[in-house]
């Protein structure tokens, strides 16, 4: 942050009266803009101000002396005052100024993160009346609850498809931030999505705790393997959170999902005979840390995600399945960016009474995976089919730039890179056992590995998915492999 | 895809000249703990039949077999690339490849086997269906546990569920829903009344050779005569029990083909309280529980006694069956 422009301190402003107006403008401002946190900019542009006749001085606003007098939340109607009294409680440690408005910053974070307010204004104004201190601020959260009842359509993109979605969700039921919603998706491949889940927050502590409980019922049509697979089931998910913003993360899980196997008629055998009925019964911990600046485009920082899964408690599929997903990004000059990505997986059985389904396998292959490969392209096949494999490992390493001669910069411009890459990785079926010697594990990574080079534009949507156009060109590949020149890929996740 | 009938339809013809590949696998639920009557009736008539075709085959159990099988009932034949399921299409596909039971059969003879076996499909078929799925009792203590035990819990509720509206449903369509099970009892009697007339006096239905027609018979007495019935639908081998023709030439075929002694037995009756899943797997295969007659399988037999009108209706059955 460092010094930044102020205003003069002894202006005091009626609030409330004059500002109201104003206040659409300076929300208007802050959402445009609000990943940076240069924001007092705005801030100032915001409040009306007396036209002065000298320049402002430069202040440093460390040195501005503040103390939180009182914080005032207005348009609070259903929500109660006990979660939002914890999350702005942080306010009245501020020292000076500076801290005041970091920390009003991270407050609305908060408060947005509850999920019961459509917009929050902030204000801060110099305290008044008998019981205001010399340096006294008051902060002011201007705030408007949702609708009881809310639903949209909207469509979306993810895993090479675009389907439409609608979906209704009543915020805050209770007043603590207690949510119901259900979605219904139809993607153009007929994979149709159906879920309702109830959402509890327990925020009221240092660590956020988010517990959801969904029924879902999916249909997903596999024709690089010949399935057709539908699941209905039941997840229960404890997300836990330092301080609601936090970058670790942790979820916890129990799934119990009911899967329908249904073989496409020409496929082979071995996919066949896995056709029918199974009941998975599993949990799974997901542990996640993220110091990205940007989801889709970062620039600096890195993301280390673990999960682990473990299936078999009731029902008739019993795996260990682990894995490991990391991206690392560098950028040693303003237009360059090296990212490299890293993804691996392990599945094991536990037991011999317990199958392990295709639809549990790994599967690699495809236009936002291993680049240059057919959905499912790379692996183990059999007449065709992709069957997937037991342990997995893939590596990408891109280099991004802007577009050259920046067209719309800072603008619509910005949404596109250009990159190169190279990624690679294989797949294997190959019951890993551990008494066996070391070496023959590690074959993986020796042993017909895929490679391929390339380069492409990059584009992201909607700050959630991105959209990629590449030309590729592969350097090592086994015959069964499905391989693509040219490849137009959508999706939320990328290697 | 415009092509796919036509892809199948070349990829067929093809088949149809290359050489039988050996041994063909049949596919079928498991027979212990699993399958259920109308199911068994289908496999032991496909396994009779392949046998009588001289045909070497192994049989393969899966849990899944229903799901496996391309047009979702059991049993269906690997042969190849080629898998094919029900014995209708078995048995087309197997004369396409050159050996056919009935291929020296003149064109009545011909016609009448296509009529006695859509009689016997249409009615030991659905009365099976109607023993296992609408009768109460069977239902609760036999079909459901059968049928859901080689799922976990809760799965095995809700496919049993799942598959009890289907059934449920089939039979309400087809017009068995609502009969008693008297009714479905006459309705055996008159079925195989007209098989036993057409069988009287000879070793198999068209001559001294066996035909499909055998098979599927053989399947379905065998299957209904071997299955230990509850005391509330007994009546159902009591009804078969009275045809000495049909059992006669089921004994022959299981002599000839499957090389096994005879273990059919007429009107067994387990009591409710003693029967267990152990009884009933380990009890097809004895012979000492010849139990006679309940008083109800009397009553019932006094009861179809007077209609002796059912073999006419019987005869204008089967005229409407060449018909379709």
């Amino acid at each position: 942050m460092g010094t930044v422009l102020a205003k003069e301190p002894q202006a005091p402003r009626e609030f409330g009266t004059t500002s109201h107006n104003r206040t659409d403008q300076k929300r208007e401002d802050y959402r445009k803009d609000y990943e940076h946190s240069a924001y007092y900019d705005q801030e100032r542009d915001a409040l009306p101000r007396k036209p002065t006749l000298d320049e402002p001085k430069p202040v440093n606003l460390q040195r501005v002396r503040a103390r939180v007098d009182k914080v005032h939340i207005d348009g609070l109607v259903r929500t109660k005052d006990d979660i939002v009294k914890a999350q702005v409680t942080e306010m009245f440690k501020a020292k000076d100024f500076q801290d005041v408005i970091v920390r009003a910053h991270k407050v609305r974070g908060k408060l947005d993160a509850l999920g019961c307010f459509g917009n929050i204004g902030v204000y801060i104004d110099t305290s008044k009346g008998s019981d205001a201190t010399p340096e006294g601020v008051e902060v002011t959260f201007t705030v408007s609850e949702m609708k009881r009842i809310m639903g949209g359509i909207n469509t979306m993109v993810g895993n090479n498809e675009g389907s439409i979605i609608i979906g209704a969700r009543a915020p805050n039921i209770f007043g603590r931030g207690e949510r119901l919603q259900m979605e219904y998706s139809y993607g153009n491949k007929s994979s149709t999505n159906v879920s309702v889940s109830a959402v509890k927050p327990f925020v009221d502590s240092w660590l956020h705790k988010v517990l959801t409980a969904s029924v879902f019922s999916t249909t997903n049509d596999l024709p690089w393997s010949g399935y057709k697979q539908c699941d209905t089931g039941f997840l229960l998910d404890l997300a836990l959170n330092r301080g609601g913003t936090g970058t670790l993360k942790h979820n916890l899980q129990y799934e119990g999902t009911y899967r329908n196997i249904s073989a496409s008629k020409q496929v082979t055998f071995r996919v066949r005979e896995q056709s029918g009925p199974s009941l998975k019964s599993a949990l799974r911990y997901i542990g996640c840390i993220d110091k990205r600046d940007s989801l889709i485009f970062p620039t600096t920082g890195s993301l280390i995600q673990f999960t682990t899964e473990v299936a078999g408690l009731g029902g008739n599929i019993g795996f260990i399945k682990n894995e490991f997903v990391m991206q690392s990004n560098w950028s040693p000059h303003e237009f360059a960016t090296f990212q490299l990505g890293f993804q691996s997986g392990l599945l094991q059985g536990i037991s011999n009474d317990m199958q392990i389904s295709i639809c549990d396998n790994f599967f690699l292959g495809g236009p936002l995976n291993l680049r240059g490969f057919d959905m499912r392209g790379c692996g183990p096949r059999c007449e065709g089919n992709s069957i997937g494999g037991d342990v997995y490992w893939a590596l990408a390493l891109h280099l991004y730039t802007p577009l050259p001669f920046r067209p719309g910069r800072n603008s619509f411009g910005d949404l596109f890179r250009l990159h190169g890459f190279i990624n690679g990785g294989n797949l294997t079926n190959c019951s890993f056992k551990f008494d066996r010697d070391l070496t023959e594990n590690l074959k993986i990574f020796t042993n017909n590995v895929r490679c391929t080079t390339g380069a492409g534009i990059a584009m992201k949507l909607g700050n959630v998915a991105r959209v990629e156009l590449n030309l590729i060109m592969p350097l090592l590949f086994v015959r069964s492999d499905v391989l693509q020149q040219f490849q137009l890929g959508i999706g939320l996740q990328y290697l | 895809m415009p092509d796919v009938l036509l892809s199948d339809t070349i990829a067929m013809e093809l088949g149809a000249q290359e050489p039988w590949p050996q041994p063909i696998k049949l596919y079928q639920p498991y027979e212990v703990e699993q399958i259920l009557l109308p199911d068994n009736a289908n496999c032991l008539a496909v396994q009779a039949y392949l046998k009588m075709c001289g045909l070497e085959f192994q049989i393969e159990p899966r849990s899944n077999a229903e799901y496996m099988s391309p047009s979702g009932r059991v049993p269906f034949i690997q042969c190849g690339a080629f898998l094919v399921s029900e014995f209708d299409p078995i048995v087309s596909f197997i004369s396409s490849k050159g050996s056919s039971l009935s291929g020296e059969l003149g064109a009545t003879d011909k016609a009448d086997m296509r009529a006695y076996i859509s009689l016997v499909n249409n009615v030991l078929v659905n009365a099976e269906q109607y023993v296992c799925w609408v009768d109460q009792a069977t239902l609760i203590s036999v079909t459901k546990p059968r049928h859901g035990s080689v799922y976990p819990w809760p799965l095995n509720h809700l496919l049993n569920w799942q598959k009890q509206n289907q059934i449920t449903k089939k039979l309400n369509v087809l017009g068995w829903y609502n009969k008693s099970l008297d009714e479905v009892f006459g309705e055996v009697k008159n079925c195989c009344t007209a098989l036993a007339e057409r069988l009287e006096g000879k070793t198999y239905f068209f001559g001294d050779e066996p035909t499909e027609l055998d098979a599927l018979v053989y399947g379905h007495i065998h299957a209904l005569t071997t299955t230990p019935f509850l005391p509330s639908v007994c009546g159902m081998s009591a009804t078969i029990g009275r045809f000495q023709q049909l059992i006669e030439h089921c004994r022959l075929v299981n002599t000839l083909y499957f090389k096994k002694e005879s273990d059919i037995s007429v009107g067994q009756v387990y009591l409710h309280d003693t029967m267990s899943q152990d009884s009933f797997c380990n009890s097809t295969g004895s012979l000492e529980s010849l139990f006679p007659l309940t008083e109800d399988s009397f009553a019932m037999l006094k009861a179809n006694e007077k209609n002796d009108s059912l073999e006419e209706t019987c005869h204008l059955d089967l005229k409407e069956f060449v018909i379709g």
